[in-house]
């Protein structure tokens, strides 16, 4: 293979990384999406000037409650203390959420680091936000058929319609829970960036996110090399991940962790990243449809079944 | 006092505090860090066509700051490093020649009889994979910013990525303690050499972007920074679990990463900026694939703290160990750490 071949092939591997995720498509694709989402994004940053640094950090707030609350229950059997829930807004409780008798010890281990990292994330934005910080609103993190977990299962196509899936029930079910939620930590905090006025908080936001892709890469990173025996376990990710990308609208902010054939060799794809080789951004309001589970503009749903508290709690309307 | 104000002293109380008391290595005080800006505009987020309408970086610096081109030109050559050690890693050749023009001082990889860098016999169908996977994405940030920067674009320098004894990485290998101070190491010998030269690389790549775009004006920019700050964080998280995963069964793997992370800290300054892959609390030793401090906030270095690294010297010079001829572009000075 020639070196120039290789730079193509970088190419290549991007396009067809794309060209599998369109293939899954559930909704339809505009053509020319790269230059709308830009415009989106700008538009609404623009648009909600009044946005205060602390309604973001609020906002963030909300989804490191509902990832410390998973993990911690996952990894120890118990939830965040009681000292780190109250706040402004209305304080709920967290449904469902238990240990999971881990059988491969290195998961165990990854979900007790990914729970005290996040359980970290909890206590400095609510120590950043003081008296500001919203409580933790209600939470379904249940493992049962009422569980925002089988909603987001059924929907994706990862279990039938009537099926239960239980993220306690076992490594691999634990390892696809996370994957739910990793990979739109990445994007929610990269998104939520514009946002951010004051310089500290945004470089803080930065090192929040870079933690979040290490997490992210574990979990695709584990759930790959199981998947070469448990093929299953690339697909129900894929499934995963299109489901995502079906909520946050047309434009295609998702990858799974397939691997694709590059010059007859096999590339994996355990980093979601566009053509540059850069990570993807989603707006807080795409992050609601995801944590929602619902396109369409809603302030509640899925995971958050009474919605975040703060002020930025609408999805958008895809 | 507003509310803005109370919740910026109650971070820098809060960071400073805990930096005090970081879980793990924690070897020194904390506090320098640069605590400096980080303006994350701009909404470039669609890979359908990848179109990003960049502005042209400004060259000319005002008196005693760094322009966006410099920033950018600093990330260039990093990047040239890293894509240059995957692909030939990976695919046994490196970039294309087009990609390696550009101002200033044009270099060469390093090459030797015993010690050209050459493509790793992979063993585990898997390594070899994610090499490839890591190599695209690395040559992609070097087009990338080529692109960006137009013909401001510095050239690749000298980079010096041998397997033999003269070798940059039998030097770092030496220096960290990872082999004996006449011993070899060979990054393309095995997958598990590879993984650790990997490692070498790729947390620093996560902690100089997080400080490169405090530096940078441009929002555009800045926002292309934190997409690409965020995928070596992903390969940074993938390498690691899988030294963390090999090593069970090959201790020496685990305590060469430490050793590896303990090195990088040595050179950078007093500030603990790094973290091996292990964390022993309680008499219980467990996975520490993320390395941030107490309150889960990944490192930050500066550009000067980078080239202590990547030059192998704690002392303020303009060139050596990977790249022995220096950088090109305004930022090539590492700083004095020590």
């Amino acid at each position: 293979m020639t070196e120039s071949a290789h730079l193509l092939d970088a190419f290549d591997a991007r396009a067809q990384r794309r060209d599998q995720r369109r293939a899954f498509f559930k909704t339809a694709m505009g053509a020319a999406a790269a230059g709308v989402a830009a415009f989106t994004l700008t538009s609404k940053a623009g648009a909600q000037s009044t946005i205060t640094d602390a309604d973001i950090l609020n906002f963030a707030l909300n989804l490191e409650y509902l990832e410390a609350q998973f993990y911690a229950f996952a990894a120890n059997g118990t939830g965040l203390a009681s000292n780190q829930l109250t706040g402004t807004g209305t304080q709920g409780a967290v449904t469902g959420g238990k240990k999971v008798t881990f059988t491969d010890p290195i998961v165990e281990q990854y979900a007790r680091e990914i729970a005290a990292d996040e359980a970290a994330h909890v206590a400095f934005l609510r120590t950043a936000l003081g008296s500001s910080a919203v409580a933790q609103p209600a939470i379904n993190i249940s493992g049962d058929a009422n569980g925002a977990f089988t909603a987001a299962a059924r929907a994706s196509g990862v279990i039938d319609s009537n099926a239960t899936f239980d993220p306690y029930a076992s490594d691999e079910n634990f390892l696809l829970g996370a994957y739910i939620f990793e990979d739109v930590g990445v994007t929610a905090y990269k998104g939520a960036s514009p946002l951010i006025s004051n310089k500290t908080f945004l470089q803080a936001a930065a090192g929040i996110l870079a933690v979040e892709a290490y997490h992210a890469a574990i979990v695709r990173t584990t759930l790959y090399a199981k998947g070469i025996q448990t093929p299953a376990l690339i697909t129900a990710a894929g499934k995963i991940s299109d489901a995502r990308d079906s909520l946050d609208g047309t434009t295609d902010l998702d990858q799974g962790i397939a691997a694709t054939t590059v010059g007859g060799q096999l590339v994996s794809n355990i980093v979601p990243l566009d053509s540059n080789g850069i990570a993807f951004s989603r707006t807080p309001q795409q992050v609601l449809n995801i944590v929602y589970l619902n396109k369409a503009s809603a302030t509640l749903g899925g995971f958050f079944p009474a919605g975040v508290n703060g002020t930025l709690r609408a999805s958008a309307a895809n | 006092m507003s509310e803005e104000r109370f919740i910026l002293d109650v971070i820098e109380e809060a960071s400073a505090k805990r930096r005090s008391d970081r879980r793990r290595f924690m070897r020194m005080a904390a506090g320098a860090g640069a605590v400096g800006g980080l303006a994350m505009l701009g909404a470039c987020g669609s890979d359908d066509n990848d179109v990003i309408v960049l502005p042209t970086p400004t060259p000319t610096a005002t008196a005693g700051s760094v322009t966006d081109a410099d920033v950018l030109n600093f990330a260039l050559q990093l990047e040239y490093l890293e894509a240059q050690f995957y692909s030939y890693a990976a695919f046994g050749a490196g970039l294309s020649a087009s990609l390696q023009a550009g101002t200033g001082t044009q270099g060469s990889v390093a090459t030797s009889t015993s010690g050209q860098p050459r493509q790793v016999a992979f063993q585990d169908p898997l390594v070899a994979q994610y090499a490839r996977e890591i190599a695209y994405d690395e040559i992609a940030h070097v087009t990338f910013l080529r692109n960006a920067l137009g013909s401001s674009a510095v050239a690749q320098p000298a980079i010096n990525l041998s397997g033999d004894a003269n070798g940059a990485f039998t030097a770092a290998a030496r220096a960290a303690g990872v082999i004996g101070s006449t011993g070899t190491f060979d990054p393309y010998a095995s997958d598990e050499n590879f993984l650790l030269a990997a490692y070498i690389f790729e947390d620093v790549g996560v902690t100089a972007y997080m400080g490169g775009v405090t530096l940078l004006s441009n929002k555009t920019f800045v926002e292309a920074a934190a997409g690409i700050h965020a995928a070596e964080a992903y390969h940074a998280g993938l390498v690691r679990s899988v030294i963390y995963r090999k090593g069970l069964s090959n201790g020496t793997l685990i305590t060469a990463a430490n050793q590896i992370s303990d090195a990088r800290d040595s050179l950078d300054g007093s500030t603990d900026l790094d973290q091996g892959i292990t964390v022993t609390a309680n008499g219980v030793t467990s996975a520490n694939i993320v390395p941030a401090d107490s309150n889960a906030v990944a490192f930050v270095r500066t550009p000067q703290q980078v080239l202590n690294v990547v030059y192998l010297n704690k002392a303020a010079v303009t060139g050596g160990g990977f790249f022995p001829s220096g950088l090109n572009g305004n930022v090539r000075t590492s700083a004095a750490s020590g």
